[in-house]
């Protein structure tokens, strides 16, 4: 199976911006991901030829990070900070409500796939734990509260673009900082959104 | 000559070269380090642990991996502290968590490593308690190699193996964490003509190969060191033996061949000595027309019967001879001395139309060796793929390009096992090579880069036969144009594995043993011819199947016209089947004797076991058939042969005495030749329709592949290769039948197609079954 000319002309145009091909596998497996839903052998397989790695390989990168999924996630995937600053500030009842709201346990992806819901290691944003991501966009202070709203609020209105300063204005509390670059593009599916090597699938 | 520095270990004060590593230097140095990743032939990673040693510095004394560090002047590395003593403990004790200690059950109990290095270096006993790891065990990741992730200790050195040296890197560590495990890709087995030398580098049983699997304890293995008979290359082996059975061979580290490593026909092909088809009685064909079992004096007497009456009738020239190139030095000279000498007929020769014209074999330009490879600044491949024919010398060449930073050129009628790894790639038809030297020479247009590249001496160029269809004499061309070169040397190659010998014995046409000139006679083709038109009526086959190896794929029709054919084989072929006399010979390590590789150097082979039934060596048999002819030898012993062979001028320094026991592992290369090599027109015509491209592939169906249990399934099914191009116009798309018509017939036969081709090329494997002559000039339509 190969991808379609828009998926191939992107994947080219990532290719390009490294030196050598084999610099480009890690945003090409996202790319693969967001193509099917998961990271399929044949993903790898497609990674690998524009890569100049074998599959394995390409395989061997795959399986080291935990953000590639092998196995199909939601649509939303909510990953809640459990390390020991959002521990200590109430990380564990931030993902038992994410959790209970959604219908998923940590770890799953619910039945419907809507929703796969996660704890992760530190996001790096303690200074304002407890931090909870929707497909690798951050909000930080969310509580148990905002946390379920949060939930409904991807339930109910299913956003097509989710983005951090949206979600940190409508279900977030204390920021880690207030200052920082402006991150108006969001991400469209369970990958991470970088708009500039085109993963995201929104136009920057 | 390298700087050398002191450096103190375990208060000795010892000299050493700069720059080395630790580990490399104390071993040289006479002080073993324990270790399992490192190998001296791969980068260091300084993944095991193992090696840790306390060096002092300015900061005190420090544990660090002596693999990874380079010695410096003054240095002082202590190796047997306690604390690198309570490390090793340590490090053993980790490295045990997960193993399963299975040594009972596991192959590489006796000669293990980690067991080794647990009896000497590792705690009593282990403080865990808890599960170990659990896996499936063992899965088959190819073919040939098994798995067992239970005992693997992560070291990486088939990692290694797979993507530095092999170039082929199928096999990676995946889910790194931890649950860190080696693995092939899912559906993509392990499937590299090397695969065996990470079996034979792995330090724990984790890999392991079927053909050995539960054969043997490795206290139980004979064992003595030999010369791979697989290819010209000449890998240095040791053969391995259990009551009186082959059972593996393993690479022995030589720096002029092989480093240590053996391609997978290599390591694997001993298995068809061994096959149930193995000839163990002398045949000899009946009043009813079939072969049956015979003595051996009546074998003989008949054979030698046979041809005294050609040559009474028709004259010696009504004999000819083919073969000697799978045999020993010995061996070969014998049968020279049979042809030349003891019937008289200058018709004889090792080469079955496939190989090089005799002088640039015996008497190339600029000959060089092997070993030069490491010191060239550019390298011109322009013969047969080396990774099917010659595999070892493929790594010898991919190591220069890919480590040692030359610049490699490879000129090749379509995709390489060598092109990842080229920074010129020229593609050309067969029967335009000629032309295309021609170019290359001035530098014309898109050449200009490579003529440049060719300027950068030192240059070591590697030039055969592409094809088949090529014309033979455009190697000879490219050798004398890469003579030319600046400080150059020249590597003729062809693949037959005692080619060169058999060539310097005299077994081939106007050539004398030892290199020196003698009667013309007549060369394979023209036997063939003879034995078509009548004026050859008697034929002797040494270890030779023209019918399978000829190109022209016509030999086995000229065979069958002759009068009367001796064949001494291994097995029965499609030459031999109509043979009036068959005599059973004795293979590899079977007999001992000596052969000479594609730089000229001469290497010993020893005998291990003794050969099945009443085979013999073919010297012995040789020398019978000499008797009855009557000419008495003085000794038909391998060894005064062997001494005999000490008298030709380029053998000079060659004896069996000086290669067991005076030069060491290298050999020693026979120089010098009073013949003069001259280049020779190429033929530049072509046709105008299709171009075929007659190339070889490691596993065929020589032997070697289809009578070993292990190989033969390897093998793959003949495939026509087709440009895009071309196909499109045939109207042709994959997997369709096409029928192929060249020179000595046609043939249907399935189509692939292959980007990588010059258009107007076809590419058909040759011997996989389908032969259609090695004409140049073919056609293809599509079946119906």
């Amino acid at each position: 199976m190969t991808w379609p000319a828009e998926i191939q002309a992107r994947a080219e145009a990532i290719v390009a911006r490294y030196p050598e091909p084999r610099s480009a596998v890690m945003p090409l497996l996202y790319l693969a991901m967001r193509q099917e839903g998961s990271l399929t052998l044949d993903g790898m397989r497609q990674v690998a030829g524009y890569t100049g790695l074998t599959s394995v390989q390409v395989e061997s990168v795959a399986s080291f990070y935990s953000m590639y999924k092998r196995e199909s996630v939601g649509d939303y995937i909510v990953s809640v900070c459990t390390s020991i600053s959002c521990h200590l500030l109430g990380g564990e009842e931030v993902l038992g409500a994410v959790a209970d709201e959604a219908g998923v346990p940590s770890g799953k992806t619910g039945a419907d796939g809507l929703f796969s819901v996660e704890s992760v290691e530190c996001i790096g944003a303690c200074g304002g734990a407890p931090a909870v991501q929707v497909n690798y966009e951050l909000v930080e202070g969310v509580t148990s509260e905002s946390g379920r709203r949060l939930c409904r609020w991807l339930a109910d209105d299913r956003p097509q673009v989710v983005t951090s300063d949206h979600m940190q204005a409508e279900f977030g509390g204390m920021r880690s900082f207030e200052w920082g670059p402006d991150e108006s593009e969001g991400a469209t599916g369970p990958v991470p959104a970088f708009g500039p090597l085109g993963t995201s699938g929104q136009p920057s | 000559m390298s700087e050398r520095v002191k450096i103190t270990l375990d208060g000795r004060e010892v000299e050493v070269d700069a720059g080395t590593l630790l580990i490399q230097a104390a071993q040289d140095a006479g002080t073993y380090v324990p270790r399992f990743c490192w190998h001296s032939r791969m980068e260091p990673v300084g993944k095991c642990r193992m090696c840790l040693v306390e060096v002092e510095g300015p900061r005190g004394t420090t544990l660090t991996t002596s693999c990874t560090m380079s010695v410096n002047d003054g240095m002082v590395v202590h190796t047997a502290s306690d604390t690198v003593r309570k490390a090793q403990e340590g490090v053993l004790e980790f490295l045990l968590i997960n193993h399963p200690l299975d040594c009972p059950v596991c192959d590489r109990g006796g000669e293990c490593p980690l067991q080794d290095q647990t009896m000497a270096h590792g705690p009593g006993e282990s403080r865990y308690v808890e599960e170990k790891r659990h896996y499936e065990k063992p899965i088959p990741i190819s073919d040939l190699v098994l798995l067992d992730r239970e005992r693997c200790i992560l070291c990486a050195r088939c990692v290694r193996f797979s993507d530095e040296i092999s170039g082929d890197p199928l096999i990676e560590f995946i889910d790194r964490g931890n649950y860190t495990q080696v693995n092939t890709f899912p559906d993509e087995p392990f499937a590299s003509y090397f695969s065996g030398n990470t079996v034979q580098i792995c330090p724990v049983g984790a890999l392991t190969a079927t053909p050995y699997r539960f054969r043997a304890r490795p206290w139980d293995l004979e064992a003595v060191e030999s010369t791979c008979s697989g290819c010209s290359v000449g890998c240095r082996v040791s053969v391995q033996a259990s009551q009186n059975e082959i059972l593996r061979l393993l690479g022995v580290d030589v720096e002029a061949t092989n480093h240590g490593w053996l391609c997978d026909k290599g390591r694997f092909g001993f298995q068809h000595l061994a096959a149930p088809e193995r000839l163990t009685t002398p045949l000899l064909r009946g009043d009813d027309g079939e072969l049956h079992e015979a003595s051996w004096g009546d074998a003989l007497d008949r054979a030698a019967a046979g041809l005294a009456t050609i040559v009474e009738s028709s004259g010696e020239d009504a004999v000819a001879g083919l073969g000697g190139s799978r045999n020993t030095n010995e061996e070969a000279l014998a049968f020279e001395r049979l042809m030349r000498h003891t019937i008289g007929t200058p018709h004889l020769d090792a080469r079955m139309g496939d190989a090089l014209d005799v002088t640039l074999l015996a008497a190339g330009p600029r000959r060089g060796l092997i070993g030069d490879l490491e010191r060239a600044a550019t390298i011109l491949v322009w013969g047969p793929d080396l990774k099917e024919e010659l595999p070892v010398l493929f790594l010898r060449v991919r190591r220069a390009a890919a480590e040692l930073g030359a610049t490699l050129v490879v000129v090749h009628p379509r995709a390489n096992g060598l092109d990842s790894n080229a920074d010129h790639i020229v593609r050309y038809r067969p029967g335009e090579g000629g032309a295309l030297l021609e170019r290359l020479a001035a530098g014309e247009g898109d050449l200009g880069g490579v003529r440049a590249a060719l300027d950068e001496g030192p240059v070591v160029a590697i030039v055969g036969r592409t094809g088949l269809t090529e014309d033979s004499n455009l190697a000879g061309a490219v050798a004398g144009f890469a003579a030319e070169l600046s400080d150059s040397s020249v590597l003729a190659v062809s693949r037959r594995p005692n080619l060169y010998g058999a060539v310097d014995m005299g077994v081939a046409p106007g050539m004398g043993p030892g290199r020196v000139g003698d009667d013309p006679g007549r060369d394979a083709d023209g036997i063939l011819e003879g034995l078509g038109d009548g004026s050859v009526k008697g034929l002797v086959l040494l270890g030779s199947d023209p019918a399978g190896d000829h190109p022209s794929g016509t030999a086995g029709r000229a065979i069958s016209q002759a009068e009367f054919v001796v064949s001494i084989d291994l097995f029965l072929n499609d030459s031999n089947r109509g043979a009036d006399v068959v005599l059973p010979t004795a293979g590899f390590a079977e007999v001992e004797g000596t052969m000479t590789n594609l730089e000229g150097r001469v290497q010993k082979v020893n005998r291990l076991v003794p050969a099945p039934g009443q085979a013999r060596p073919a010297n012995e048999i040789l020398a019978d058939l000499a008797h009855r002819l009557g000419e008495t030898w003085e000794s038909s012993a391998a060894e005064s042969l062997g001494a005999a062979i000490s008298t030709l001028a380029p053998y000079a320094d060659v004896s069996w005495q000086a290669l067991d026991f005076g030069t060491g592992r290298d050999g020693i290369v026979a120089r010098g030749s009073e013949l003069e090599f001259s280049v020779q027109n190429v033929d530049k015509s072509i046709g105008n329709g299709l171009s075929l491209h007659l190339g070889r592939v490691l596993y065929d169906l020589g032997t070697a592949v289809t009578m070993g249990p292990s190989l033969a399934k390897l093998a793959p099914r003949p495939i026509l290769y087709l440009h895009p191009d071309d196909a499109a116009s045939l109207g042709v798309i994959k997997g369709d039948r096409v029928e192929l018509t060249g020179s000595a017939g046609s043939a249907v036969i399935d189509a692939a197609l292959d980007p990588s081709l010059a258009a107007g090329t076809v590419y058909l494997p040759f011997n996989l079954g389908t032969t259609v002559g090695s004409d140049p000039s073919v056609t293809v339509e599509k079946a119906t």
